[in-house]
């Protein structure tokens, strides 16, 4: 994984809504550098920009909010990409043919009126691809979401399950070969089962037809079963990413690390458990300073006049605060330091 | 599973139908002044004035003749009367006025009135349904706050307050059109150009009119097509890059349309009450004119006669939509099996 196979360069980008009372900036000034065939996790509280952050990815974010910045897209063959200055007409064959995206509530992500069939063989047409061929590819994506490809295909969306649904969807987003698929809380109104079930097929669909994925949820525990990095934000920022372990075991940020003592587990004792004491941040009302500095333990009067910049702690391994040499000690996490068993835990 | 559902329906529509024939039955017969006792008078007043007298008998049988009851029989024998010879027979009984039978004069006038509803309907649906997507998919726009006024104050006035209004301004001011008929007695009856012309240019202000009440639509269709630009499925279509124009149709346009659809034909109910007011404001010769002038001449048999042809129509338009729909909604499969 060297810097040179990266498949998205993001630098500066900014999402955000005029409200009337003042702009509301929804992803905030996020560098950010996705490699070629790697599962990325994002992982944040609910309203921390995550899903703003992939919709940029494919310039999506929806009206009437306004992206600036770069999001640079690297194609195997070929020019970079600016994702955000493409044409309306250049967007069209962007999307889905390079980067896919299965989004937050896939439930309803079919046209109530068409049949399965019909979302395959449109999406092949608009892009000019061969639909005899198509089909067929449609046919053995379903066999390998575990689906009857015969009845899914003739079948009404209202007419399959929630799980079933979401294996289509998978399947549909595949159906033009893209790079990179994006996945935003794809396993949110699943069972546990079908969330594993799910994570567990895109492994193989990964290896299969080597994807990037970038995979956002606010499940942690789960993102530890499928990234290969993990990318924590807090307040519409990014505050950490790291490796998987580095994340788990090393976390250098305060709000990641508090986030892992508040991540419920069955082998750890409810008192255990810590929530985060305050509230997240308003989108409009910029708080100065590092915007964690009032629920931060370890917040100071530098923390709260100076914004923290990424640091750099390991080649893989960046926190976005003036403490992250302490953070470990102030903050422990659950059986820190004593019982190895209890980290795996974590990790399970 | 499907046919059992059509037969509920078609029962239902049945039941419908019969309640509404055997309800105004006998509130007809409820009001002052029977229909037999209105022309029991009315005879007796020509009798009268002819200088002649009518015995009991003769006149009962001259009432039954007329109206298919026999005026003496208790009331549910009446209606057993006049609901059997309607169900054997199709005799709907013989107008009072007129002297020929309800059917006929119905049946005669029926294309007439047909022709300027169906057309009112098609062309303010049609508008509607256009003017509504592109106020949903302009919305906040200029275009969307002018036209929802517009469109707010003419579902507040009713259609015949439009249609004296373009009466005075476009037949009596202008003479652009016609104020009344159906054709111009100066052309041919028949297949041929200014024959047809005629019939066109006769029914310009009444379909107009009348379509003003299928604009309403309009609003309905941009709350509908708003509601579906915010679905979940609209965006994934958008991001799988599929083209506008089948966004527009197939995504946006036909959930939006769905439960128009219904209501559409729901609404060829009122479109027949309306033709009773409209046809009476350009003195058109249809059912509606018919029914309008039966009610001021106490012709019972021949306002009983449209009422039930106006109530078949209407149930009819209901049954075909339930069990059309299932063709056009997946979701509402009519029983619940193969579609």
């Amino acid at each position: 994984m060297s810097t040179s196979d990266r498949i998205f360069e993001v630098r500066n980008l900014d999402v955000s809504f005029e409200l009337n009372r003042g702009a509301s900036r929804v992803v905030r000034d996020v560098d950010m550098d996705i490699y070629r065939e790697e599962t990325l996790g994002i992982v944040g509280e609910s309203g921390s920009g995550k899903s703003m952050l992939a919709s940029s990815l494919l310039n999506a974010v929806v009206e009437p909010g306004i992206c600036s910045g770069e999001v640079t897209y690297y194609p195997r063959n070929g020019e970079p990409v600016s994702v955000l200055e493409l044409s309306e007409a250049e967007l069209k064959r962007f999307r889905w043919e390079q980067v896919a995206m299965v989004f937050q509530g896939a439930m309803s992500s079919f046209n109530p009126v068409m049949r399965v069939r019909t979302h395959f063989r449109e999406t092949l047409q608009d892009h000019n691809r061969d639909i005899p061929a198509g089909m067929d590819r449609a046919r053995s994506l379903l066999e390998s979401v575990y689906l009857d490809p015969d009845r899914v295909l003739s079948a009404y969306p209202h007419e399959l399950s929630g799980g079933m649904k979401q294996r289509a969807l998978i399947a549909l987003s595949l159906i033009l070969e893209p790079e990179v698929l994006v996945m935003d809380e794809p396993t949110a109104a699943l069972d546990l089962l079908m969330q594993r079930s799910i994570v567990s097929l895109l492994d193989e669909l990964q290896a299969e037809h080597d994807l990037t994925i970038i995979f956002i949820t606010h499940d942690l525990p789960l993102l530890t079963k499928i990234a290969d990095r993990l990318t924590v934000m807090y307040a519409f920022g990014l505050i950490e990413s790291g490796t998987v372990d580095e994340i788990l075991y090393n976390s250098s940020h305060p709000y990641t690390r508090a986030l892992l003592a508040a991540t419920p587990d069955l082998d750890v004792p409810v008192d255990e458990m810590h929530a985060i004491e305050g509230s997240k941040p308003d989108p409009v009302d910029r708080i100065s300073g590092c915007s964690y500095h009032p629920r931060c333990p370890m917040a100071d009067m530098h923390c709260e006049n100076n914004d923290p910049p990424m640091e750099q702690i390991s080649s893989t391994h960046r926190a976005a605060c003036f403490y992250h040499e302490e953070a470990a000690e102030a903050i422990p996490l659950r059986g820190d330091g004593n019982n190895p068993k209890q980290k795996g835990a974590v990790h399970e | 599973m499907a046919t059992h559902y059509l037969v509920k329906r078609f029962g239902q529509a049945v039941l419908t139908l019969v309640a509404t024939v055997t309800l105004s039955f006998f509130l007809y017969h409820a009001m002052p002044g029977s229909p037999a006792e209105s022309l029991k008078n009315v005879i007796l007043s020509q009798a009268a004035t002819g200088g002649t007298t009518v015995d009991i008998e003769r006149l009962n049988q001259l009432v039954a003749l007329y109206t298919n009851v026999q005026p003496d029989q208790p009331l549910y024998v009446q209606f057993y009367q006049y609901f059997s010879s309607i169900i054997l027979e199709q005799d709907l009984g013989t107008s009072i006025y007129e002297s020929k039978p309800v059917t006929t004069l119905i049946f005669e006038r029926i294309p007439w009135s047909m022709f300027i509803s169906v057309y009112a309907m098609v062309i303010g649906y049609s508008l509607s349904i256009l003017i509504g997507a592109v106020m949903a998919f302009k919305e906040k726009s200029r275009f969307d706050s002018v036209s929802s006024s517009i469109l707010i104050a003419l579902n507040s006035i009713p259609y015949y307050i439009v249609g004296i209004l373009l009466i005075y301004f476009l037949a009596i001011q202008n003479s652009w059109f016609p104020y009344g008929g159906r054709v111009s007695s100066s052309v041919t009856a028949g297949f041929n150009i200014p024959f047809m012309q005629s019939i066109v240019y006769h029914a310009a202000l009444p379909v107009l009119s009348m379509s003003m009440l299928g604009l309403g639509g309009a609003l309905t269709m941009r709350g509908n097509s708003v509601r579906i630009l915010g679905e979940d499925y609209l965006r994934v279509a958008q991001l799988r890059g599929l083209r506008d124009s089948r966004i527009a149709t197939q995504y946006v346009g036909r959930n939006a349309i769905l439960p128009m659809y219904t209501q559409f034909m729901i609404g060829i109910a009122g479109i027949f009450s309306s033709a009773v007011i409209v046809e009476q404001i350009f003195s058109y010769p249809g059912v509606g004119l018919l029914m309008y002038s039966a009610i001021q001449t106490q012709d019972y048999p021949l306002l009983m006669g449209s009422l039930i042809m106006f109530t078949t129509v209407t149930v009819i338009a209901i049954f075909i939509a339930d069990i059309t729909y299932g063709f056009v909604d997946p979701r509402i499969s009519a029983g619940g099996d193969n579609e």
